[in-house]
């Protein structure tokens, strides 16, 4: 599971309960350009993402050929995602200070 | 463990630097160097010790800048290529929640002129909240231990 298989699932995640709440009936090859829609990724992709949740058991396919959480009220995904955030966000940081360290250096020589 | 890969998670960060390679290669194994950015955000580095050879030690002490409160980790190098490849594996720290190691695997490529570097770090345990009761508090605390 990567970063934006969490991505994917926690888009999923949302959607899937906004029809529910709205008492929609959304088939899989619906949900997917849905998901697919503001990222940079192709619908093959995104099914490709899905199957790793579904591996990873944060989501499950249903007879109706739909996606759904696996644990709708477990949230584990909006946890995994922001600690995961947070760990690139660590990483990101360092980044850019190595960036800056190495310009420096780049200046002075 | 066969469902580590689909269950535990990994950073990947793609980035070029305006250095050439030898230059970030030091940047990663030179304790002057590594201090002036391993950071995170509002912590010093100290203590910065490196022995640089394949199952040498790569050590360092994260103090948070307000407090002073002292965060040491330790990695071994497992692989070290010059200079263009190093992976280290971290020590577990069970206090955090993080019982096996971690690698992180840093790779420099050339790119014109710069250097195209790309960082994985992992596998972090995520998503099995039945199995791993307790991983938001231990999750806080690594957090606060690596300052993310």
């Amino acid at each position: 599971v990567h970063c934006r298989d969490l991505e994917i699932g926690l888009r999923h995640q949302r959607a899937v309960l906004a029809d529910r709440e709205a008492d929609r009936g959304v088939r899989e090859a619906e949900r997917v350009p849905e998901l697919a829609e503001p990222l940079p990724i192709s619908l093959p992709a995104v099914s490709r993402h899905l199957k790793v949740l579904e591996q990873a058991g944060l989501i499950a396919r249903s007879r109706e050929a739909q996606w759904r959480p696996a644990r709708m009220q477990a949230d584990p995904l909006d946890d995994a995602v922001a600690w995961m955030q947070s760990r690139k966000a660590t990483w990101k940081g360092r980044m850019d200070r190595l960036d800056a360290h190495l310009r420096r250096k780049g200046a002075r020589r | 463990m066969s469902d580590v890969a689909a269950t535990d998670v990994q950073i990947l960060i793609t980035r070029i630097f305006d250095a050439p390679r030898e230059e970030v290669f030091r940047a990663w194994t030179v304790p002057d160097e590594i201090a002036a950015w391993f950071g995170p955000e509002h912590f010093d580095t100290k203590d910065v010790r490196i022995d640089l050879r394949v199952g040498g030690r790569y050590e360092l002490t994260m103090v948070q800048r307000d407090n002073g409160a002292e965060f040491p980790v330790g990695y071994e190098i497992v692989e070290l290529v010059e200079p263009e490849l190093l992976v280290l594996r971290s020590d577990p720290m069970p206090e955090a929640g993080m019982h096996e190691p971690t690698i992180t695997r840093v790779e420099l490529h050339d790119h014109g002129s710069k250097t195209r570097m790309t960082l994985s770090d992992g596998p972090y345990p995520a998503g099995r909240r039945h199995a791993e009761a307790g991983w938001n508090a231990a999750f806080d605390k690594l957090t606060a231990r690596v300052g993310g």
